[in-house]
């Protein structure tokens, strides 16, 4: 919430701002789509990191010298200007670049090109928010909400006492008047307080209220909706998911044919990441320990030989070398400065700790994720029967994995919450051949007597379809 | 004498109607006495709980939830590969071909593997031998890669040593060795011999010795005699129309019985409308499971096997004539048989386990006078499955006596425990200079031996086999070996410094394998022209047939009448004991496995240790009097040749009077915790003729009753089903193991219900000449089982079931033989626990499936019916009412369901279960508590699925249940939904092969046949049509979805008198 909150705000910030500036009539939000889908394969998302392409903060200024229309043809197709223009800036960049060619972009029109451009400079230069986000009206609601609870339990208890009061009154005037010569004692606060009844009445609430609780809490033991805990890697769902929509069983490949939906191993990272060797948002910091993982030695982009054997300190010279390296190529340094070095140290010692614990001593080796999901073990759950069989959608679950920069857990994994979705879920009956066993229900939805067929009513709520 | 024609019996004690038993009967646990499960000490356990006591637990409940609820969710982890192999989807099982060797034993296998873990055994449909069939042993494998028994690391001199210290060492006295001998039992592997050869080649004062731990060297011997091919025939008992087997367990034990047992059913499976089926004739002196399969047995005791033999060939020959020491009874059965055999026309098989060679030429000559020779007993693809030589060993052992052997290797054998003359060979084997002994655990002969080097497991290995000429099944591994060990043949080429062996290279072994097969069976075969494509499809079928190079032409040539004139006189005593193989512990290989272990006798239905098996006799009033007055479970003093053992005895019906039997192979000193001094050990009674050993003893003596067995595991009285008794006042037939009142008739109270029928159908059986009006019998049964049952307690639910899928079974009580495999391989499939002996006294053995052992027909001679018994998923499943928190409840597709979390452990349902199939965990014998103060402790029973190398074989797909609750068999519910979901990702219908249960693809004779109801024209539904099906118990209204057949057997009479 917080973030959707920011984004807007920024948002805002920048459409605001954009009226001030001299050009750009650009929408940063279509910029962003934009360069969603055609440029984040080889420019980093920041902006300030050099990728496949190189970092796009400050690209206006860079082409400041020339007419605006050479870069937006420069964007439009890069290689024309090189070879057959030979525009200067353009030959500069080919020189300090090559052999790595843009592709080319026909299609783009002269305001998509602004609204990329806009977005760029948002991104480059994110507005420095005064104070933190405000709890914002949400907050502001609840605590109104709450108000009018208290003031209605105010009022009861005000009533009650009233109440309490009036009955009090009369007892005394009905004994007055059967008994006029009575000495009428009222109850003090304390004697009511401490009466049976009152008494009474507030062990009864104490044990309805704490037997809810603890039935509550007990219920919830082991559920851990909204678990997000910090993974040996900070890999980011949005970037690969979002951002360059990788198709979520590209690297999952297990949900279409397994139970289990398969946490991609070391190799299946490296079919993109041998191409991109540093991040877009943590740079060398992060991708490094997947190299570390599997021993690819990122400096020569060669796979070492015999790594698991390879003592720790020529692990860490390939590291230092390469993180090093990358902070001098990155900041245009002629040779490692005293702030590069504790970048090199602490990244090494992240690496390092992010690859090893207790039980694994050795940097070589799996990565151990920390499990999400967990279901409990008398629970038999299928990823091929919901994603093959079911069509149902990752989202429908995971939630928008796509948007999660820290992936956490969406749903409760309830057995309320799978019996609700089995109720309501229609089978993919008409298409697939298996179901023809049922044919009552073909027929009825023939007829029109049902108009869909649900998990439920295939037998889908019963014990043994999830517990054996 | 007789019983009534459907009568059955359990035992001496449901015969006699045994008051005790009587009682146990009328409960659900009986046997079980509660305090002493709970704790120790039954005085100190107040089960009685007052008030204070109530708030205590309440606010202990409470303050423990609280405390829970504050925990932390412990982290865990999700380790995906570093580099993933192609073949491998985590949550998909992979299924490798392989064999199960040991010894001369052999089964084509499948292996499954989960994330490269073998988890179970299936059989190999493609093998021409064993045909998709399996045994106990080949599915108790995988138990064994995981055994704590193993040997992890090689040693010297009991000391760990490296590799490279051993070979050293070795390689150094080997080459000071002036002779070496290296012991082995039978070899099926062609590389194995090819490196054996390469080290004697290396080492010309080497030999080799082989032998088998029971013997049947005496039949090689005969045959090479008589046949010119030291093997052992094929046996078509597929074309058998009489079968005769003098003492052969031929379904249990002996050669492979997979391949037989496959075989022999084809003529046992009765078919309504052609009923027709073989004759077999079993001659011995024990019940053994091939006894009691069997039509006729004719009873001789084990030293009268020879003259029987005898005089089989006389009568068929004509020749000759009585012979003298057989018993008349025998006498007058064997020439009937003759007749029988002469009549069948070269349709017949004679068999015989003897070790008597003389013995064997009779037999050989017997097949070779009733023409089958060439028909039913080949010798095209002969078998090689026993290889032993008994005058090697004997050699072998005078050599080893004379201090003559400077260098004994012991390849994967235990000589020193199943040798015959075993206390000869341990005194020997320490007067060779260097033993080395290349073993898979340790054992008694490991213990003995100077150098040990460890070998891989089966399921690690690369390797061949060649159990018949010319048919070759492939090993290869289906884990990294788990520990620092070597295949034994990679060790002996190591140590012959070969050439062909590249020990730097990654799979060794593997390359050495894969260059045999393209010197040999790839060069001997014409169907694949690259080598690459025949060494790829022979390990996905893991068998490959190739034509007999030696021809299969025999022409018998055996001396009948020096062998006649040798066959040994009957003894005269009084006594003979008879030892024999069992089928769960081999000679005693399989002592350190807890499913074999605790697996039943199928006759004697005793585990955990072997039982002293008397004759039971009818005193001709009302009881079944055991010898000399002994009972279940007595300890009596049993002397042989003068040595004297504490035995348990077991009342055993149709073993002949005068003789009792001992099973082999237990009382094993050094077998891991499992097998450690359980049973007696009877080895050394192993007496010898001729350099053979001879299984039998005649200086015997039984003495009375000396005392009573601690646990006694024998579980034929367990869970039993239809006992019934005469009530005390009324004197009326009443069920005695269904406790419950039921009034009916105004007023009129009796024990049991549904108007407390005493008429329960639960075996039926036919002999197969009276078979129509037998089935007419079975059908007024069950029509007036029916018409007892029009209505329903939950009417209404048969729509639900038409559709979709409703799953049912169907048994053949004609083609199950008893072996047991099934449920072994159930317990390997569904995580069932092992519970050990003292806990299999107190009723509480977990199996989900049993095999219920009845006898019927003649008491002193019965036929035998074993009835695989499990949840029959009841359509109206008297289980699912009476448990109070709904913790089992029917599905759709009339599966009777059992959800482990729901259940709060009231064992109502068990009690009210009919069929008695349901189990209750009474301690955590799995250790899947997660309360560490629930775990073990509560007994001094060692728990067998403690430990986290043997849980590597537990299922995952299957939950392992804690203690306190029910379990039962679930119709294997985890391949049900495997299967359908296959069918539903390839969008067809669903199909048979899709789900098979454990039990169904384990079983070597295709009795049980699983699937669909509702699919019309499936396997099952073609099943469920035969007239001979039945329900058992159908009168109580159960609706049962497990249909079993009439059993049909062809007895005899004209043997009988």
């Amino acid at each position: 919430m917080r973030n959707i909150l920011k984004i807007k705000f920024l948002l805002l910030v920048v459409l605001l701002s954009s009226q001030f500036t001299g050009f750009g009539q650009g929408s940063p939000e279509e910029g962003k789509t934009l360069f969603r889908n055609y440029c984040a394969t080889c420019h980093a998302k920041n902006m300030k990191t050099d990728a496949t392409g190189p970092a796009l903060a400050g690209v206006e200024e860079r082409w400041a010298d020339y007419p605006r229309e050479d870069l937006y043809r420069w964007i439009r197709n890069s290689q024309q200007m090189i070879n057959v223009e030979e525009h200067p800036r353009a030959l500069e960049l080919w020189n300090e670049w090559k052999p790595n060619v843009m592709n080319a972009f026909p299609n783009l029109t002269d305001e998509n090109i602004e609204s990329l451009l806009a977005y760029i400079n948002v991104a480059a230069n994110p507005p420095q928010v005064a104070g933190g986000p405000a709890d914002g009206p949400g907050a502001v609601q609840e605590e109104e909400s709450n108000t009018i609870y208290y003031i209605l339990a105010a009022a009861l208890v005000f009533l009650t006492i009233i109440l309490a009061r009036i009955i009090s009154n009369l007892n005394v005037i009905a004994l007055k008047r059967e008994n006029p010569d009575a000495v009428v004692q009222r109850k003090t606060l304390i004697e009511t307080l401490t009466s049976k009844g009152v008494i009474s009445f507030l062990v009864f609430a104490l044990i309805v209220i704490g037997g809810y609780k603890t039935v509550n809490t007990a219920i919830n033991l082991g559920r851990q909706q909204g678990y997000a805990p910090t993974q040996p890697i900070k890999f980011s769902h949005e970037t690969h998911a979002g951002l360059n929509q990788i198709e979520c069983q590209y690297c999952h490949d297990g949900a279409r044919r397994s139970k289990h939906s398969v946490i991609p191993a070391a190799n299946t990272c490296m079919n993109c990441h041998e191409a991109i060797k540093v991040g877009s948002n943590y740079g060398t910091a992060e991708i490094s320990k997947i190299f570390a993982s599997i021993g690819y030695n990122p400096n020569s982009s060669t796979y070492i030989q015999d790594y698991a054997t390879m003592p720790e300190d020529s692990i860490r010279d390939i590291f230092t070398t390469w993180i090093a390296d990358n902070y001098i190529s990155e900041n245009n340094l002629a040779e490692l400065d005293q702030e590069g070095e504790n970048v090199v140290e602490e990244q090494w010692e992240e690496i390092k700790s992010s690859l090893t614990n207790e039980v694994k001593k050795e940097i070589p080796g799996p990565i151990e994720w920390v499990r999400i999901h967990n279901l409990p073990d008398h629970v038999y759950f299928n990823h091929a029967q919901h994603v093959t069989v079911g069509k149902v959608e990752c989202q429908t679950c995971h939630g928008a994995v796509e948007t999660m920069e820290v992936l956490q857990q969406y749903s409760p994994l309830s057995m309320g919450w799978c019996i609700n979705c089995h109720r309501q879920t229609e089978v993919q009956f008409q298409d697939n051949p298996y179901y023809e066993a049922y044919e009552d229900y073909h027929q009825q939805l023939n007829s029109g007597e049902k108009d869909k067929v649900t998990v439920e009513d295939i037998g889908g709520l019963e014990c043994q379809k999830c517990h054996y | 004498m007789k019983q009534d024609k459907q009568g059955i019996w359990i035992g001496e004690k449901d015969l006699t109607k045994d008051p005790e038993f009587i009682k146990a009967a009328s409960q659900e646990f009986a046997g079980e006495n509660l305090l002493e499960t709970m704790g120790a000490n039954p005085e100190a356990t107040n089960l009685e709980s007052t008030r204070r006591d109530f708030l205590k637990f309440l606010g202990f409940g409470l303050g423990a939830a609280t405390l829970a609820a504050s925990c932390e969710i412990p982290v865990k982890r999700a380790i995906p590969y570093v580099i993933k192999p192609d073949e491998i989807v985590p949550g998909v099982a992979n299924y490798y071909a392989s064999s199960y060797v040991n010894g001369g034993d052999y089964c084509a296998i499948l292996v499954k593997t989960r994330e490269g873990r073998p988890i179970k055994i299936e059989g190999n449909s493609l093998s021409p031998i064993t045909k998709g069939g399996t045994s106990a042993r080949a599915q108790a494998l995988v138990l064994d890669l995981y055994d704590l028994n193993r040997l992890r690391e090689p040693s010297i001199n009991g000391e760990e040593a490296t590799w490279d210290d051993l070979d050293q060492q070795v390689k150094q006295k080997l080459a000071a060795s002036s002779n070496i001998r290296i012991l082995t039992n039978t070899i099926l592997s062609p590389s194995a011999k090819a490196a054996i050869t390469e080290f004697t080649e290396k080492f010309p004062n080497a030999k080799v010795v082989t032998y088998d731990p029971i013997s049947s060297s005496a039949q090689l011997d005969a045959n090479e005699e008589s046949f010119g091919q030291r093997v052992i025939p094929n046996y078509k008992f597929e074309e058998a129309d009489v079968i005769v087997s003098f003492d052969a367990d031929f379904l249990g034990t002996w050669i492979s019985p997979v391949e037989y047992a496959t075989g022999y059913s084809k003529k046992r499976k009765i078919d309504p409308k052609n009923p027709k089926m073989s004759r077999h004739i079993q001659v011995e002196s024990r019940m053994s499971l091939t006894g009691s399969n069997a039509d006729n047995r004719i009873l001789v005791k084990p030293s009268e096997q020879g003259a029987a033999i005898l005089a089989l060939y006389n009568a068929i020959t004509g020749s000759g004539g009585k012979v003298s020491g057989l018993n008349t009874k025998a006498q007058n059965a064997i020439a009937k048989v003759a007749e029988e055999l002469q009549a069948a026309n070269g349709k017949s098989i004679v068999i015989s386990a003897s070790n008597n060679k003389a013995e064997q030429i009779l037999v050989n000559a017997i097949n070779n006078a009733l023409g089958n020779i060439g028909n039913t007993v080949t010798f095209e693809n002969a078998s090689l499955q026993r290889q032993g030589n008994d005058q090697d060993l004997a050699e072998l052992l005078s050599e080893m006596r004379a201090g003559s052997v400077d260098t004994l290797i012991i390849n994967q054998a235990n000589p020193v425990f199943d040798s015959p003359m075993m206390g000869e060979f341990s005194e020997a084997l320490a007067k060779v200079n260097n033993t080395i002994a290349l073993s898979y655990e340790h054992n008694e002969t490991s213990a003995l031996c100077n150098y040990v080097a460890p070998v891989n497991h089966i399921l690690e290995s690369w390797g061949d086999a060649e159990p018949k000429r010319g048919i070759i099944s492939t090993i290869q591994p289906t884990i990294a070996p788990i520990f620092n060990t070597r295949q034994a043949e990679a060790s002996m080429l190591v140590w012959a410094d070969s050439e062909n062996y590249d020990a730097s290279s990654e799979q060794a072994y593997m390359d050495y394998v894969v260059k045999q097969w393209e010197e040999g069976a790839f060069a001997g075969q014409s169907e694949y022209m690259s080598f690459n494509a025949f060494r790829d499809n022979l390990l996905a079928d893991g068998v490959l047939s190739l034509p007999d190079g030696e021809g299969g032409a025999v022409a018998f040539a055996g001396d009948v009448s020096s062998a006649a004139g040798s066959i040994s006189k009957p003894a005269n005593s009084e006594m003979e004991i008879s030892l024999f193989e069992s089928i769960n512990l081999g000679a005693g290989q399989f002592a350190s496995n807890p499913w074999l272990m605790e697996m039943p006798n199928p006759v004697t239905r005793c585990s955990w240790g072997n039982y002293l098996a008397v004759p039971v006799e009818f005193d001709g009033v009302r009881k079944m009097i055991g010898l000399n007055g002994l009972k279940d479970g007595d300890l009596a003093t049993l002397t042989v040749n003068g040595n004297e053992y504490t035995v348990p005895v077991i009342q055993q019906f149709g073993q002949m009077p005068g003789t009792v039997a001992l099973a082999l192979g237990y009382g094993r000193t050094q077998a891991g915790r499992c097998g450690t001094g359980v049973g007696v050990n009877i080895n050394p009674e192993i007496g010898m003729n001729e350099d053979y050993p001879v299984y039998y003893a005649t200086n015997v003596s039984v003495s009375e009753k000396i005392g009573k067995e601690d646990n006694f595991s024998c579980v034929q009285y367990h869970h039993t089903m239809g006992v019934k008794s005469e009530d005390e006042k009324t004197g009326e037939m009443i069920n005695a193991d269904e406790a419950a009142l039921v009034a009916f008739n105004y007023g009129v109270v009796r024990q049991g219900y549904q108007g407390a029928l005493t008429d329960r159908s639960i075996i039926y059986n036919s002999h197969v000449d009276e078979l129509e009006e037998n089935l007419e019998y079975l059908h007024d049964k069950r029509h007036h089982a029916q018409k007892l049952n029009d209505d329903q307690i939950y009417p209404g639910y048969d729509d639900k079931y038409a559709m979709g899928h409703h799953w049912g079974m169907h048994i053949d009580l004609n083609a199950c033989i008893g072996c047991g495999a099934c449920t072994i391989a159930c317990m390997a499939e569904n995580n069932v626990p092992v519970v050990g002996k003292k806990e299999v006294k107190r009723h509480h053995e977990m199996t989900w499936l049993r095999i219920d052992r009845y006898y019927y027909g003649d008491l002193d001679n019965p036929n035998t019916v074993y009835q695989p018994m499990m949840c029959q998923h009841c359509d109206n499943a008297p289980c699912e009412n009476v448990c109070p928190v709904n913790a089992t409840n029917h599905s759709s597709e009339g599966l009777n369901q059992m959800a482990y979390n729901r259940c709060v452990g009231t064992r109502y349902c068990a009690n009210n279960c009919p069929y008695k199939v349901r189990r209750f965990n009474w301690l955590d014998y799995t250790t899947a508590d997660i309360f560490p103060a629930n775990q073990p402790s509560l007994t001094d029973e060692f728990v067998f699925g403690k430990d986290n190398m043997t849980r590597m074989v537990l299922n995952p797909d299957v939950t392992v249940r804690s203690r306190g609750v029910i379990e039962k068999c679930s119709f294997c519910v985890q391949r049900i939904q495997e299967g359908k979901l296959t069918a539903k990702k390839e969008g067809r219908k669903l199909i048979d092969s899709d789900v098979r249960t454990a039990c169904q693809t384990s079983c070597p004779t295709g009795a049980i046949t699983f699937g669909d109801m509702n699919n019309k024209g499936g396997d099952l539904d073609k099943k469920l049509d035969s007239p001979l099906n039945y329900i058992v118990l159908e009168e109580v209204n159960v609706r049962s979805s497990v249909n079993y057949t009439m059993k049909v057997h062809n007895r005899s009479e004209s043997l009988d008198a």
